[in-house]
């Protein structure tokens, strides 16, 4: 609990890369998401090269504060429909690169490093700089670094005021 | 000055044209603060400009920028100050 209290979105990082091997462990993580069908549509695309950061960043409003890489998550929608119809391509893929996103984010968390859900990002210009197939979706952005700012905690709303037993409405 | 900066500015500019047409509303606001910080970095960069009330207005944007998410109130107050700012840094306000 402590971990998933203390993330927070970072828009501000140091300039220290971050090391292949703890970006690979972010991808370990997540491919042990649940998935719809168990299609494990997820492809996920490392941008750790200064330049090609740099082309992703002038297309990507939302990728704020400089960070050293970035990882995109994409879905094979093709491969989705094929076995989940679409429901798998249309729902279930977001949903599953969103469990897969969440998992990245935590770990990055629990190992010292700070991220950044982005979905402000063209799409169209940003599958043509990264090469994506036209069936691959390029459905999130998590920016990864070391935080290089001192974050406020925002308001939650509470367990009480959102949980609902039995029934709509219903309270203990 | 390298004329691909310029270029990539204008790129990120119709790109937030573009995502604001699907985005919330305040993110509108928010692409062109940011969009007036890009700028400002490039000039300053170049040794285009140089001057002290303008840098000081653009350290209160970047230090309240990300306000919009979290605080709107902050946010627009933030952005009613900075008005402020330029109208009396414009030497406009002769009441």
């Amino acid at each position: 609990m402590d971990v998933i209290k203390k993330r927070r979105s970072i828009r501000k990082y140091k300039k220290e890369n971050v090391s292949k091997n703890l970006l690979l462990q972010l991808i370990e993580a997540a491919i042990w998401a649940p998935s719809g069908s168990n299609v494990q549509p997820w492809y996920f695309i490392i941008v750790d090269d200064a330049n090609t950061i740099e082309q992703v960043n002038v297309f990507s409003p939302g990728l704020l504060g400089k960070p050293p890489s970035v990882i995109l998550i994409c879905s094979d929608r093709k491969k989705a429909f094929e076995t989940a119809g679409t429901l798998g391509r249309d729902e279930l893929c977001v949903m599953d690169i969103s469990m897969a996103a969440q998992n990245i984010m935590l770990l990055a968390e629990e190992i010292g490093l700070s991220t950044c859900p982005v979905k402000s990002f063209n799409k169209r210009a940003i599958s043509t700089i990264l090469n994506l197939p036209d069936y691959v979706s390029a459905d999130l952005i998590i920016s990864v670094g070391y935080s290089d700012e001192m974050t406020s905690t925002p308001k939650r709303r509470s367990v009480k005021e959102v949980t609902f037993f039995n029934t709509w409405g219903g309270r203990i | 000055m390298d004329e691909k900066e310029i270029i990539k500015l204008f790129a990120y500019m119709v790109t937030s044209a573009r995502g604001c047409v699907d985005e919330p509303k305040i993110y509108g606001p928010f692409r062109l603060v940011d969009s007036i910080s890009k700028l400002y970095g490039i000039l300053e960069k170049n040794n285009l400009i140089g001057n002290e009330e303008v840098s000081k207005i653009i350290e209160k944007i970047e230090e309240k920028k990300y306000s919009c998410m979290t605080d709107e109130k902050e946010f627009v107050t933030m952005l009613d100050n900075v008005i402020d700012d330029f109208v009396a840094l414009l030497n406009f306000n002769k009441k």
